[in-house]
């Protein structure tokens, strides 16, 4: 119940407040130019494989935006201070911010619904890599929120907090595409396994593996158990 | 209600607080005085159960804070140094929002957040924005969410800073009116609010308490605190006129540029009022005076003098290793009777 509450006041405030609306306009319009210019024309195949495409970059600077402010604001601001002497442990605090930035970012992605709909009233779509794809990036906006909320809990700064959580992604899809083709056997497959977009891409064609799921659940696990272990960190520090 | 055992907080090669025991009865509206840096608001963190001590042991309402966290915080409201809001929400929901985060719900909540606004006069904010508020109501904000729960103990760190003196004097009638049963902890370096609020003072430097007593208690065992001004002009030096006065430990004489000698006569300490003594004195040694007044001894002067006879650099922190030894070396560079006042322990 407590997690509830955190986390419902979390969705809220991000609506209550400009950073919020500026990541929902920001999403919405990029992906929106993308859909129009580049997904919707004659002879393209009726899927929304490109707009998944370009969702998992933009998601890759909207996702730490959302995050970046999760714990980072709450220290800055003195608030964590009420938080942390009200009668709820850490991991509450913790996954109820968590919980609460995952549904702004669902929420987030309700709107594009509309570009199904678009896609429907032009061709007759295959709904089965649509549906896959939305899964697709709910994990991967899982994952990015998680090392986001983990960032945020290091800094107080919430540009560090942004920008260290987009260098960490870069930096992870650079070690483990270029860094496969560039080592080749038997190192490539392992690497190539860390590639959260490779993952993302065999989801938008709608391909469910369950090694995909896992990995993304399992990863966005343990960033937030780490962002349990940093915050408890108060108390052995 | 609040028993401190040798505490000592340390954050990597800081020593922040320093073997710190003290003990605090229900009821007791406490002032914790300091500079910053003193250990003051680390000490009552610990007390509010945010951070463990490194050693030593706190206790509140026979509960241990470390291993009972939860529900020490349970019966205590802390409010944090310039009563941290969320900006974007309105009093209303943050008060309710606060509420349950301390188990209130349904009814006791809608109950908790009337009865929390109505003692922090806040009906007429309930609908507006923590951002949109004056600094004043933000502050009975933040103290209206740390009554809700009705907490047995109530710490307030810094409760008037950044306000007017208007809003000083609405936010301390406010805190007077808060006190009854509860326990009551004000942190602060504003000397007035504590000697006004509280019937007794802790006094911090140096992560260490270096004086701890009700206000009265702790200006009159200020050494040097019954000494008395006098300008006089006549045929025979003053000065040794005064010395011949019983109980008077020192005189100071200084010949004034416009011929009067102006002395400064210090009496052992707890003598009574020696006003009428002097200006006999003074008559009979046909001493013609201008002007005769006692030096009335403030808090200020107490906090001044200790705290600035503990501000001699701490001890390496391997050096500091119990209380006794960290208190003997305050006590080395300090006034003669630096640490007095006896706490109530």
């Amino acid at each position: 119940m407590t997690i509830l509450r955190i986390a419902t006041r979390e969705t809220a405030s991000y609506f209550r407040s400009s950073i919020g609306w500026v990541a929902i306009s920001l999403y919405l319009l990029l992906s929106g130019f993308w859909i129009a210019f580049a997904a919707l024309r004659p002879g393209e195949p009726a899927t929304l494989r490109a707009f998944f495409g370009v969702s998992q970059w933009i998601l890759l600077i909207v996702a730490p935006a959302i995050s970046m402010r999760l714990i980072a604001d709450e220290k800055r601001t003195g608030t964590f201070e009420a938080l942390i002497t009200a009668p709820i442990s850490d991991w509450q605090i913790v996954v109820g911010k968590y919980l609460g930035a995952l549904a702004f970012f669902a929420a987030m992605l309700l709107p594009t619904l509309a570009y199904v709909g678009l896609l429907e009233t032009i061709s007759d779509p295959d709904y089965g890599p649509i549906l896959s794809g939305y899964l697709g990036l709910l994990l991967v906006g899982s994952l990015y929120l998680a090392v986001g909320l983990f960032t945020s809990a290091v800094t107080e700064n919430q540009i560090v907090s942004l920008l260290s959580t987009v260098f960490f992604f870069i930096l992870l899809e650079l070690l483990s595409t270029t860094g496969g083709q560039w080592l080749g056997p038997p190192f490539d497959e392992a690497l190539f396994s860390l590639s959260i977009f490779l993952r993302i891409a065999d989801l938008a064609k709608g391909v469910i593996d369950t090694a995909h799921i896992a990995a993304f659940l399992a990863a966005s696990a343990w960033f937030v158990v780490l962002t349990v272990v940093v915050v408890e960190s108060r108390r052995w520090r | 209600m609040i028993s401190l055992r040798q505490v000592h907080k340390r954050f990597g090669r800081v020593e922040a607080v320093r073997g710190v025991s003290l003990d605090i009865q229900q009821g007791q509206i406490v002032g914790i005085l300091g500079p910053n840096g003193a250990g003051k608001t680390t000490t009552v963190r610990m007390i509010a159960a945010a951070i463990p001590p490194t050693s030593g042991s706190v206790e509140v309402a026979g509960m241990d804070a470390v291993g009972r966290s939860l529900e020490v915080r349970r019966k205590m409201g802390y409010m944090p140094e310039s009563a941290p809001l969320y900006r974007e929400m309105r009093v209303r929901d943050l008060l309710r929002y606060r509420a349950g985060l301390f188990g209130l719900t349904g009814k006791r909540r809608a109950e908790a957040v009337s009865r929390a606004a109505a003692q922090c006069q806040l009906d007429a904010v309930m609908h507006r924005r923590c951002g949109e508020l004056s600094k004043g109501f933000r502050q009975r904000t933040g103290l209206a969410s740390v009554l809700l729960h009705d907490p047995e103990v109530l710490i307030l760190d810094e409760p008037t800073s950044g306000l007017d003196p208007a809003q000083i004097a609405e936010t301390r009638s406010l805190i007077k009116g808060l006190a009854g049963r509860r326990t009551m902890l004000i942190v602060s370096h504003i000397l007035p609010e504590v000697e006004k609020s509280c019937d007794r003072i802790v006094l911090f430097a140096s992560g260490l308490i270096q004086a701890d007593g009700a206000p009265d208690d702790l200006i009159r065992q200020l050494p040097g605190s019954e000494q008395y001004t006098i300008e006089s002009r006549g045929d025979r030096p003053a000065d040794d006129l005064f010395r011949a006065l019983p109980r008077v430990e020192s005189v100071e004489s200084a010949a004034l540029a416009d011929g009067w000698q102006r002395c400064t006569i210090t009496f052992s300490r707890s003598t009574p009022d020696q006003r009428e003594h002097i200006a006999r004195a003074a008559a009979e040694a046909n001493l013609l005076v201008r002007e005769l007044h006692a030096r009335v001894t403030t808090l200020e002067d107490v906090y001044l003098r200790l705290v600035s006879s503990a501000l001699i650099p701490p001890p390496p922190v391997a050096a500091a290793t119990g209380a006794e030894s960290s208190r003997s070396k305050i006590r080395r560079g300090g006034p003669e009777g630096a640490g007095m006042g006896g706490a109530p322990r």
